[in-house]
């Protein structure tokens, strides 16, 4: 009796720590969904500011609408092409062919998600090729994606249920005079409901939760959930994300206690009457039906007023967003302004109430752009490339042109507030306008007062101090990381010479094992939560991180290298807004409208140029933002650091000198291929993890081959072979049990009684 | 009867064209991009660059994570999937139920959220006021699979040891054997195919992973998935990210068939 208590013992305990692995990331989540400030590892107090923030947050929730009509939508059609697949399946009488057809039915089930999405993408590419269109990617798409990996699960889980009925019960309808229709509906159809409701409800959850396939085949203008989780992943800590998740946990867990008790309820009264049945029936069918009215209506209301869509695609952060300032209070959202601000205009100019939409997504380097303008998921308006990338996409008229230079004022009345030596920057200056400035600025680097040594500060070879290995980040796109090594090297960015590149490579192969990762925008948390001690990256990006990592306690400074003399020897980018060149003569003039916004001083409308320098800490090309004394007071006293007279006066040479060109096919190869490279060099050939691997495969194969013999051995003991059971395991049961709690399921339950 | 063979026939006739257009023309365009190069000609030299030692040790890395991640999964979901199935009929469905509640929230988030846990100056580090190096190493990349995966290997095996007979447990004691044999001889066996089919349900994703890998391990730690996203989201080299999809795609296919070999020969057979 002891022991069997001690047995017991062991087991609660064992079974309370794998729930305790389970749950703590979901507790860590919900923990800092109530933190006041934006950490995510000290919590600093209790407030509900995440939550207020989440349902403030437009594209969240848009995102949110957008996955539920997306996964009703695939669930419905799924379930209806399923259903009937499984019902014409289940009659074929040609084997080949129905065994062909299963296994291709299962492909998307078995294949690895990626290679789905992949191939998907490069489906609808060729499409999009061939219909000349470079948005094919959308809305569409996602849907025919979702479908496509939720039909195996639906044919899965309603293809028993054909298998299990009695075949003569349509004989007999049929005998009885109903014709194949009648039969189908009024006898089949209701003995399959259940394999066709756990069905539906498997592919609506699949839908709902689905990243991988979604994020190969989403195009612009379009965002789920899962998607957005991502891209603000990427970014800088985002704990309403976490109030998002600690509020659908808790819906889900409320949603579950209440199945179980009712379903503990029934049980206790054993069997159900008629009457219950038919209520369960109506509740389930109703609040299905309820969800799908729901989002049909959302989809009409939206279709139905008149509504101008501008999508634009701009880096991470870059962009006043209306969270909470310091002061508590909420910043100037400068896209809801512009949608007032533009509404107000179209209203006027058609006489009748016209809504505008800024659908605005982040990208996180000027490579993800062009692989996005490249690879068919266009649709975007304005995008924000940076120097050499618009040269590049000049050569391949993958812009247009904003207007000609002589009628740029008609396009962009507040074109003039631009700085004059930013009007012809060194990759637009020719007749035509392809880009209006946004802001401009110098890499540099980044580094903890607290641990990085003042002697060590200066140049380029911080970021390969051996001092402070694993604590160093270097930018994950091709162009920036090279960049540092020419730079240290004292290389020409834009050196025709392979070697030179090769040479860069080496460099930053060496630089590999004191590098802690490869980052982008994941950069902010790094080094504002002390995880990271020095990082390169974009001065206004920089600025931004010292204010935030100050709050938390954490000093961080800021410089760009410089030679003996004190010039600089760094990247010296403007980022400018563009309009792709597949926008249309309609879309371009609201596209033109956004961009001249952007240029605006005009408290009416939260001042968004000014808003915009305030928020990004970017160096403003703008006159009238220079000039503010509102902003200069923001600043205080860093105006020296973002507006440097040491780079502002002498910008145009800077730009000649240092900033990155647009490189040749030929180079651009040699970088891309010398990137891979890098990527996938090996600093840390992780020894005993192959080791360890091996001694484990190599004691299941010992262990199959000793079960092997020890069989072959008995067979020749006993004369007969023994008998052995095959016993099949019902995938669609597990795969049911799966993705829906039993408690959810209509299932089969029922159909015994 | 002419007439119904008809309706029948058509019943199929949108799933299978569905099929054909997004299912089997999707997979031809991989095998095209994977045997082409940049403009557009036959050639095999995607491949041949596939064959580079850097990408070997990314195939042999990727299977080597997640062929330990599966084994991890197995070591400890089977314990505790015999547990819940033990248990009684109230509390199994409480701990199915908390078994799978994790796995409707979004994976990535909570990825996320073991990056707060596991950096240097995480929560665990600040909690404990250690100083353990975790995150950016080959150790949390797998935690974060086993962590990710779990449930898929927990369900099917406690969907098959639950329906055992629980009376061959007790004939298996009459008949004198320890329970260590009860469950070496009884319960192992019978619960082949569960196992069979959490270890693809748990490797096949694992190999694929790369939202894992970036984020836990740090850009260091590149996986076939990581590199299959990069060709196709940055680096715009889809000949050389299909090619790596077709190479996944067979190597998928080779490790199924052989454990569906081992299930057949032991008297399971899965899926």
């Amino acid at each position: 009796m002891m022991k069997l208590n001690k047995i017991k013992n062991v087991n609660s305990i064992y079974t309370a720590l794998i729930f305790i692995f389970l749950y703590m990331p979901i507790a860590v989540l919900i923990l800092f969904s109530f933190n006041s400030s934006s950490s995510t590892n000290t919590f600093e107090g209790f407030s509900l500011r995440w939550y207020r923030e989440l349902f403030n947050d437009a594209a969240t929730m848009e995102a949110l609408k957008n996955t539920l009509i997306l996964a009703v939508l695939s669930a419905i059609i799924s379930t209806v092409i399923g259903t009937l697949a499984a019902y014409g399946i289940n009659k074929m009488k040609n084997k080949a062919l129905k065994n062909g057809t299963m296994s291709v039915t299962n492909i998307p089930m078995m294949n690895p998600e990626i290679v789905t999405g992949i191939s998907m993408m490069l489906l609808f590419v060729f499409v999009g090729s061939i219909v000349n269109s470079k948005t094919i990617l959308g809305f569409g798409t996602v849907l025919i994606a979702h479908i496509t990996f939720n039909l195996p699960y639906v044919i899965l889980s309603v293809m028993p249920k054909f298998k299990q009925m009695d075949r003569h019960l349509p004989e007999a309808a049929l005998d009885l005079g109903c014709t194949p229709m009648q039969s189908f509906l009024k006898v089949e159809l209701p003995q399959i409901m259940p394999g066709i409701i756990s069905g539906l409800i498997m592919a609506f959850t699949l839908s709902l939760d689905d990243f991988v396939i979604s994020y190969f085949t989403i195009g612009s203008g379009f965002e789920t959930l899962p998607i957005r989780i991502y891209s603000m992943t990427k970014k800088r800590v985002t704990p309403d994300m976490y109030a998002l998740s600690a509020l659908i946990f808790v819906s889900i867990l409320i949603l579950l206690i209440v199945s179980n008790v009712s379903s503990s309820d029934n049980k206790e009264k054993k069997v159900l009457t008629q009457k219950q049945k038919k209520t369960v029936k109506i509740v389930l069918a109703s609040t299905f039906g309820a969800i799908a009215l729901l989002t049909a209506g959302l989809f009409i209301s939206t279709s139905m007023t008149e509504v101008v869509t501008v999508n634009v695609y701009n880096w991470g952060e870059y962009i006043s967003d209306g969270s909470e300032g310091e002061d508590g209070e909420p910043i100037t959202d400068v896209n809801a302004e512009f949608e007032k601000y533009y509404s107000k205009i179209l209203s006027e100019k058609y006489d009748k109430k016209i809504k505008v939409k800024v659908n605005y997504t982040t990208f996180a380097s000027n490579e993800d752009l062009y692989a996005k303008l490249k690879g068919g998921a266009g649709g975007y308006d304005v995008i924000v490339p940076s120097d050499y990338m618009i040269e590049r996409l000049i050569k391949e008229d993958l812009i247009q042109p904003i207007s000609s230079r002589d009628e740029i004022l008609t396009a962009i009345p507040d074109y003039n507030n631009l700085k004059d030596q930013f009007k012809t920057p060194f990759y637009d200056n020719g007749e035509d306008v392809y880009s209006v400035m946004y802001t401009y600025g110098v890499i540099g680097i980044v580094y903890n007062t607290d641990y990085v040594d003042e002697a060590d500060v200066g140049g380029w070879d911080l970021l390969w101090n051996e001092k402070y290995s694993g604590k160093i980040l270097q930018f994950n796109n091709a162009r920036d990381a090279f960049g540092t090594a020419m730079y240290k090297l004292g290389i020409n960015v834009n050196s025709p010479s392979v070697q030179d590149w090769e040479n860069a490579l080496n460099v930053l192969k060496e630089q590999k094992p004191v590098v802690q990762s490869y980052v982008m925008d994941e950069v902010y948390n790094k080094m504002e939560s002390g995880e990271a001690w020095i990082a390169a990256y974009y001065a206004g990006d920089a600025l931004s991180m010292i204010y935030n990592a100050e709050k938390h306690g954490v000093n961080l400074d800021f410089y760009y290298p410089t030679d003996a003399s004190g010039n600089p020897i760094t990247n010296v980018f403007a980022d400018a807004m563009c309009i792709p060149a597949d926008v249309s003569k309609e879309q371009k003039e609201h596209a033109q409208a956004y961009i001249n916004f952007m240029l605006l001083v005009d408290e009416e409308y939260g001042s968004p140029a000014i808003a915009n320098a305030e928020y990004i800490y970017y160096a403003s090309p703008n006159k009238l933002v220079v000039e503010s004394d509102d902003y200069l007071a923001s600043l205080d006293g860093d105006e020296e650091i973002i507006y440097d007279p040491v780079i502002d006066d002498n910008i145009t040479e800077l730009f000649n000198t240092y900033a990155y060109r647009n490189l040749s096919n030929e180079d651009l190869a040699t970088l891309n291929k010398n990137w891979e490279s890098l990527k996938v060099d090996s600093s840390n050939f992780n020894v005993s993890i192959y080791v360890i691997s091996i001694i484990i495969a190599l004691a299941i194969i010992a262990f199959i081959v000793f079960k092997y013999v020890q069989k072959r051995y008995r067979r020749r003991l006993y004369w007969n072979n023994p008998v052995t059971s095959k016993q099949t395991f019902d995938f669609t049961s597990t795969m049911t049990k799966i993705s829906i709690p039993p408690e959810l399921r209509a299932g089969p339950k029922e159909d015994k009684k | 009867m002419n007439k119904k063979s008809l309706l029948q026939r058509a019943a199929a006739a949108p799933h299978i064209v569905w099929s054909v257009l997004f299912i089997v023309a999707p997979l031809i365009f991989v095998i095209y991009y994977a045997f082409t190069n940049a403009d557009g000609k036959f050639s095999f030299s995607n491949i041949v660059e596939l064959a580079q030692p850097s990408y070997l040790e990314i195939f042999l890395r990727s299977v080597c994570f997640a062929f330990l991640a599966t084994v991890i999964c197995l070591v400890i979901a089977y314990p505790i999937a015999y547990f819940i199935a033990k248990a009684k009929p109230k509390t199994q469905k409480i701990l199915i139920m908390l078994v799978m509640l994790p796995m409707w929230m979004n994976f990535l988030i909570r990825t996320y959220s073991w990056m707060a846990l596991l950096e240097d100056s995480g929560i665990i580090n600040s909690l404990l006021g250690s100083e353990f190096h975790m995150i950016n190493t080959a150790g949390a990349v797998i935690l974060g699979m086993v962590y990710n995966f779990l449930p898929y290997m927990i369900l099917p095996l406690h969907s098959v040891l639950s329906k055992i007979d629980f009376r061959l447990y007790e004939a298996a004691s009459d008949l004198g054997c320890n329970p260590f044999f009860v469950i070496t001889k009884v319960v192992f066996p019978l619960s082949v195919p569960g196992i069979i089919s959490g270890i693809t349900m748990v490797f096949v994703p694992s190999i694929s992973t790369f939202y894992i890998s970036q984020k836990l391990g740090g850009g260091n730690f590149d996986l076939i998935g990581d590199t299959i996203e990069r060709q196709f989201q940055t680096a715009y080299n889809y000949n050389l990210g299909a090619s790596m999809s077709f190479v996944l795609m067979i190597l998928i296919i080779i490790s199924m068939t052989i454990m569906n070999k081992y299930a057949d020969d032991d008297g399971g057979v899965i899926i």
